[in-house]
């Protein structure tokens, strides 16, 4: 087998054998494999994870991180309520989520300091600061190359498409996209895994006869060709997932019982939050749901209080309940974020807040999460984190931590550098419990 | 076993001519003595025995931390660092106390575990060195010309059979020293040649590669080689070589004892190259005619006509993106024109493909690119490169001498990324180990790497102000349009505005700054003082790789001698890095693979073959379309897939043709192609309309292009440009991909597009059929529905603000008309709520008159060839069990879609 040079000598086995080697090369069954040995930390509870994006930038102020005794340019309009957890106060229009506060944990006095929306993005999806000449991989793309996983069901899910790329991973850990949001009531056609329209199980078994009987040119040249051994198990496991009915129930949430369904609501956001919960009930290992509408730069209580907080508050709580219902929040851990938080300081002229990454909040509940608390602390105006604060790499390592992966890993990039799995991040003390 | 090859395998550093003095014996026998009294050199003992016991590796003192607050150099060559460091760890008075005794001797706890025998000669080597003071490197040091290693080349036939190497360094000041003890040795391949660290290799499996010999600043490899059949030298079978590519080739394999496959069939051939050089399959009375065709020289033609078409020059101009980095999401900002900028660069490469300008002059235009044209004024170039955004703009961008955009990526601003991206694109190195350490592999150090920097330092190349002698007038231009306080990004959007009007705007510039000139400055005291001015960042002296320091001071642009040196035919790398890309292309592996990693360690697999191709393109005066032809007129090029008992397993010397994958943009484009109606299948020969490998860019915004091809392109692995490296492509397979052809709504509804190959035949036939499935012109409509929907949403959305503003004034009359305001907004959006889209197909059970005249259509259509009486049958049966003929034949093409033999070219 081909071993490419790293930088640091270390040497790496490529994928495709391109030496003359007799005997025994890696074959593609033995690698995939080896990159399903789940090689994972004790004690780690979470075996699955859904990562909640919600895209523009929602304000820390205005929910979570509330500042009822700021001077008038920086409180809002909003009051603050008390939780089910006492001491732990959070806005008025998240009124169900105060009542499951102890299933979940807030992180306030986040920072970072990348205010734009996609370079912010990127950051808080891989949990490295962007760089300009590489191109890190998202959580869910390391989660799909350290964790096994289900053969009849993909590794990763993106409701509908997320920012979570694969970067130096490559593209066998890119995530399935749905590439639509689900709605509660309609069916649900998912990219690659609903059969085309007309086309029943029994259609796509004869067509798969047909192709077994036609696809013999290579003949036994296949199973000594890792591309065309590759491409045959491939097929393999694309039909099973195809025709499988336990990948096609996950996917079609109107299955759910009504009774189940009905907290989390009739929005997009609620529909993709119960999709997660099926595919992770199912098998799947890590979900991303993307949800936007928070770039609030204008009227940013109005947007907020009709269109923004209420499907979030019944999406979220009814997820966190789900789960614990279902038995899967131990062994679920759910990472909501932002890209940044908003301005402190109200800009009057537009009734609205801006891009602000020096403080934010984010949330994680599940996996071994100790719930109903709040780590971490921002001033009086909610403009910086009171004390260190955590940074979007300390998260990272937090998360990976629930699942049992040690973000200090090394990986070699394509070009064989060697790079940490999250360069700077440190696992969040008293997040677990 | 036998030692085959006159040459040395030898590295030069210097040309400097040894004397053959006689060799001093290994440090080993010398320091084994208990009384030994020679005190060892720091660089030539010291810290190689510090490599040789792991001590500067990562994962120990070598790690940019350190450990225990010992840090060495990795793999140490910063002599005055490490010198430093192991001084603060030694006791002048007790030696035997010295903390780099006791530590690896485990006399006292360390991490790293006992590296020394107490007695052992690496003990009292390093003893000595401390006994003698710990003297450094001087800096009058020799330098290390080459390192010897014998045998040259390793050649074994039989199991059991081994071999020791020796390895001899050779200095400057004329001493030879056997430092077999003190190099390190690693293997290409562990599974061909296993070698310990002492040198010793052991035959293992049969096939070629080579070990690895290091030391100081010299990597050294060597062969081995061990044949994998009998048929070796005048035992190969006769084989044809009627070029001189061939010859190169079957030389090599005559020692390996690989036979080379039969050629390939017409179809074989003709599919393979047409993918392979046009992106695009051909067509069924093209495959006939070629098949008929008698004459002796009809492949060459073929290759001469496909050379000719659109599909040629796109796709070679999607490679020189690649490899140049056209990625629009690290040209953000450049033209105020969103995606403007990588267009702009694919346009300009693409005009120059289709000329075949030569390789050298491409890419003097991106190296020495400035954004001004040659004689051009501020407010000419403003009012030029205006006109070129203008609709029916008399100026193209790609009229213009040189191509700005390669300088003013995000990715190309600080000078270390621009070494690295320079080195990856034109020279097929990765020089980025020696940004901080000595390069493992290669000689390069980073001293190599911080003198070749000097050259980069005069170029500003974010484009957002103009050149410092014309901001008065880019101030002037810009003051008219009236933009006041407007900065960044609102700025560069009203100056996009007026540009889109017609308007002349003052534009940024990417410029070289000369280095600081020598002046004469009078004094007071009347005394003439010599002083620098101006320059800038520039440097005034830098260093070409491999060469010594020069003064650039003299050049007006520094980029000058880069340039020069980049296309002299003795630059040993830019004509190897890019026939190596083009035989990569063609092989699936590079003669050095990866094809992007040259270096001393990773030798080519055919080093004449690479040097043949490298000297006939430089002699053509870097001709492409001569390079293309050369390999593909080979016999090498034309072989059959199908392997025999001694080829199976090569993939690396060239005896068959390697069945891959096909690129993402080719995949893509085949797909489409392959279920399109005759008309539209054809014109793929004719037009790069529509087609993947005519997107520009990579990045985000790429992928909301007009061929709805973006979730496929990402799957199968278009490249993204962004790390300075081939692999930013991927070929390799994957689920998802998988899943995409055999179940993906896109593909399936394809099937059934009123353009499509089905709807064709069904109309030939008289069968009514009606497919509501969106054409490819459906779906450019739909992302422009999309746009204007986007617009309402954005209207329905500030009125529903407005409204809200309303309601807190409580002023009804307010509350009034923005409630109306608000619902007639939502009835313009509602016009956008159009029906959930339907693919449903209705088809009547007509009859298909030759039934088995669509199946060889089908076949010739994806995989370029005819069925086999077995698979027309397999093939019949499956059409007659379906519910009616049409639907039969959907599912065989599907199904042919699907095989290995259609996604894969071989």
């Amino acid at each position: 087998m081909a071993f490419s040079r790293t930088c640091d000598g270390v040497g790496r086995r490529d994928f495709l054998r391109a030496g003359v080697a007799g005997g025994a090369g890696l074959t593609l069954a033995n690698y995939m494999q080896m990159a399903q040995a789940d090689q994972l930390q004790k004690g780690a509870k979470a075996k699955s994870a859904i990562f909640i994006n919600l895209n523009g930038g929602p304000s820390h102020m205005d929910t979570f991180d509330m500042k009822p005794d700021a001077p008038d340019e920086y409180r809002g309009e909003f009051s603050p309520i008390q939780t089910n957890v006492p001491g732990i106060y959070i806005s008025e229009h998240l009124p169900k989520l105060a009542q499951v506060m102890d299933k979940f944990c807030i992180l306030r006095g986040v920072s970072h300091s990348v205010a734009a929306h996609a370079l912010g993005t990127e950051y808080v999806n891989c949990g490295n600061r962007p760089l300009p000449s590489l191109e890190f991989p998202g959580y869910g793309a390391v989660v799909s190359k350290e964790l096994s996983g289900d053969p009849e069901l993909p590794k990763f899910v993106a409701i509908p498409r997320s920012q979570q790329r694969p970067g130096y991973l490559g593209v066998r850990y890119a995530p399935m996209d749905t590439s639509a949001t689900p709605a509660i009531g309609t069916p649900f056609r998912v990219r690659g895994m609903s059969l085309g329209s007309g086309l029943t199980v029994e259609d796509v078994e004869k067509r798969n006869n047909l192709l077994t009987k036609l696809d013999r040119t290579f003949g036994e040249f296949e199973s000594e060709n890792q591309l065309l051994d590759g491409l045959g198990q491939f097929g393999q496991q694309a039909h099973a997932m195809i025709t499988s009915p336990k990948s096609r129930e996950a996917f079609d949430i109107s299955k759910e019982s009504k009774e189940f369904a009905e907290p989390f609501g009739k929005s997009g956001l609620g529909a993709s939050c119960l999709l997660g919960l099926r595919l992770v009930e199912a098998g799947v290992r890590f979900v991303t749901v993307t949800n936007g509408g928070w770039d609030t730069h204008r009227e940013n209580w109005d947007a907020l209080q009709t269109k923004q907080l209420p499907p979030l508050d019944e999406a979220l709580s009814a997820l966190f309940a789900g789960l614990e219902a279902r038995g899967l929040l131990e062994s679920t851990v759910v990472y909501v974020t932002g890209e940044f938080g908003r301005t402190p300081k109200i800009n009057k002229e537009r009734n609205g807040r801006d891009h602000y990454p020096r403080n934010m909040f984010m949330l994680m509940a599940g996996g071994g999460v100790k719930g109903g608390q709040v780590l971490g602390e921002s001033d009086d105006k909610g403009a910086m984190p009171k004390n260190e604060g955590f940074s979007p790499d300390d998260v990272a390592a937090s998360f990976y931590h629930a699942l049992g992966i040690n973000h200090e890993k090394e990986y070699n990039t394509t070009t064989g550098r060697p790079v940490m799995i999250v360069r700077n991040g440190n696992v969040i003390p008293g997040l677990f419990a | 076993m036998k030692v085959l090859g006159t040459f040395l395998a030898v590295l030069t550093l210097t040309g400097t001519i040894i004397a053959d003095d006689a060799v001093l014996e290994t440090a080993a026998k010398r320091f084994a003595p208990a009384d030994v009294a020679e005190t060892p050199d720091f660089q030539r003992h010291v810290v190689p025995l510090l490599g040789k016991l792991g001590c500067n590796g990562r994962a120990c003192h070598g790690s940019f931390q350190g450990r225990g607050d010992f840090r060495l150099s990795l793999f140490g060559y910063d002599f005055d660092a490490d010198h430093g460091e192991l001084y603060g760890r030694v006791d002048p008075e007790v030696p035997a106390n010295s903390l780099i005794l006791q530590k690896p001797l485990m006399e006292i706890p360390h991490e790293g575990g006992q590296r020394l025998k107490a007695g052992s000669w690496q003990h009292q080597l390093l003893l000595n060195w401390v006994k003698a003071d710990s003297p450094e490197r001087p800096k009058d040091a020799a330098k290390l010309v080459k390192v010897d290693v014998t045998p040259a080349e390793v050649l074994f036939t039989a199991d059991g059979q081994n071999v020791q190497l020796k390895a001899v360094a050779i200095w400057a000041d004329g001493t030879r020293e056997d430092i077999t003890d003190l190099c390190r040795f690693t293997s290409n391949d562990d599974q061909i040649a296993d070698i310990t660290s002492g040198g010793y290799i052991e035959a293992a499996t049969p096939g070629d590669t080579h070990v690895v010999v290091s030391y100081d600043a010299a990597v050294v490899a060597i062969p081995v080689i061990r044949p994998v059949s009998d048929k070796t030298g005048d035992d190969y079978p006769i084989t044809a070589t009627p070029t001189k590519v061939d010859e190169l080739v079957v030389s090599k394999l005559k020692k390996l004892g690989v036979v080379q496959s039969g050629l390939s069939s017409d179809e074989e051939f003709l599919r393979r190259v047409s993918l392979d050089v046009t992106g695009a399959l051909p067509t069924t009375q093209e495959i006939r005619d070629f098949v008929a065709d008698n004459s002796s020289d009809k492949r060459a033609k073929k290759i001469d006509e496909l050379l000719e078409r659109p599909g040629y020059t796109a796709w070679w101009t999607t490679k020189l993106c690649d490899f140049t980095g056209n990625s629009d999401s690290q040209l953000n900002n450049v033209t105020p024109i969103r995606s403007e900028a990588s267009k702009q660069w694919y346009e300009w490469i693409h005009a120059r493909v289709e000329k075949n300008v030569a390789y050298d002059e491409i890419v003097e235009g991106l190296v020495m690119a400035v954004s001004r044209d040659p004689g051009e004024t501020y407010q000419q170039y403003c009012e030029n490169l205006s006109s070129t955004f203008h609709k029916d703009g008399e100026h193209l961008f790609a009229d213009r001498t040189s191509m700005p955009h390669y300088w003013s990526r995000q990715n190309f601003q600080l000078m270390e990324d621009r070494v690295i991206g320079f080195a990856y694109t034109f020279l097929g190195v990765r020089i980025q180990c020696a940004q901080c350490h000595k390069h493992p592999f290669d000689q390069w150090t980073q001293d190599d790497f911080q003198g070749f920097q000097g050259f980069f330092t005069g170029v500003t190349g974010r484009n957002q102000n103009a050149r410092p002698d014309s901001r008065k007038e880019y101030g002037e231009m810009l003051a008219k349009f009236e933009t006041g306080d407007l900065k960044g990004n609102q700025l560069r959007n009203e100056l996009g505005k007026q540009l889109k009007k017609g308007e002349v705007i003052p534009f940024g510039e990417v410029y070289s700054t000369p280095p600081a000139k020598v002046v004469e400055r009078k004094q007071k005291n009347g005394r003439i003082q010599k002083v620098r001015k101006g320059g800038g960042k520039t440097a005034t002296e830098a260093r070409l790789l491999g060469q010594e320091t020069m003064d650039i001071s003299g050049y007006d642009d520094i980029r000058e001698p880069l340039m020069a040196w980049l296309r002299s035919p003795e630059n040993p790398l830019f004509a190897k890095a890019f026939v190596n890309r083009v035989w990569a292309n063609y092989f699936n592996v590079g003669i050095v693979n990866p094809p992007d990693d040259m270096n001393l360690a990773n030798p080519p697999s055919n080093a004449p073959l690479l040097q043949h191709l490298a000297d006939g393109f430089i002699a053509s005066n870097f001709d492409m379309k001569w390079l293309h032809r050369e390999i593909l007129n080979s016999q090498t090029y034309q072989l059959s897939w199908e392997p025999n008992p001694t080829n199976r397993l090569d993939e690396r010397n060239f005896a068959r043709a390697v069945p891959r994958r096909l690129p993402a943009e080719i995949a893509w484009d085949m797909v489409s192609q392959a279920i399109s109606n005759d008309e539209k299948y054809a014109k793929f020969a004719t037009s790069n309309d529509g087609r993947a490998v005519a997107i520009p860019g990579a990045g985000v915004r790429y992928q909301n292009d007009r061929t709805g091809a973006s979730y496929a392109l990402t799957i199968f692995g278009r490249s993204i440009r962004e790390s300075n490296c081939d692999c930013d492509r991927s070929q390799e397979p994957s689920l998802l991909q998988t899943i995409f052809l055999r179940n993906d709504g896109q593909v399936l509804s394809m099937l059934d597009s009123k353009d499509g190959w089905l709807s064709q035949v069904a109309k030939e036939n008289g069968i009514s059929f009606q497919s509501k499935s969106p054409t490819q012109d459906d779906r450019a409509n739909a992302a422009r529905l999309g746009k204007s929907r986007q617009a309402a949403l954005a209207r329905v959305k500030s009125a529903e603000a407005l409204l809200a503003k309303a309601r807190k004034s409580k002023d009804e009359n307010k509350i009034a008309r923005a409630t109306s305001a608000l619902e007639k907004v939502q009835k313009q959006f509602k016009k956008f709520e159009s029906p959930a889209a339907t693919d449903s197909v209705e088809s009547s059970a007509g009859k298909i008159v030759d039934i088995r005249k669509a199946i060889d259509d089908a076949y010739l259509r994806t995989l370029s060839r005819k069925p086999t009486e077995s698979e027309a049958e397999t093939a019949q049966e499956f059409v007659a069990e379906s519910k009616d003929q049409l639907d039969g034949l959907r599912g065989v093409m599907w199904a042919l879609l699907n095989t290995k033999e259609f996604i894969v070219n071989h």
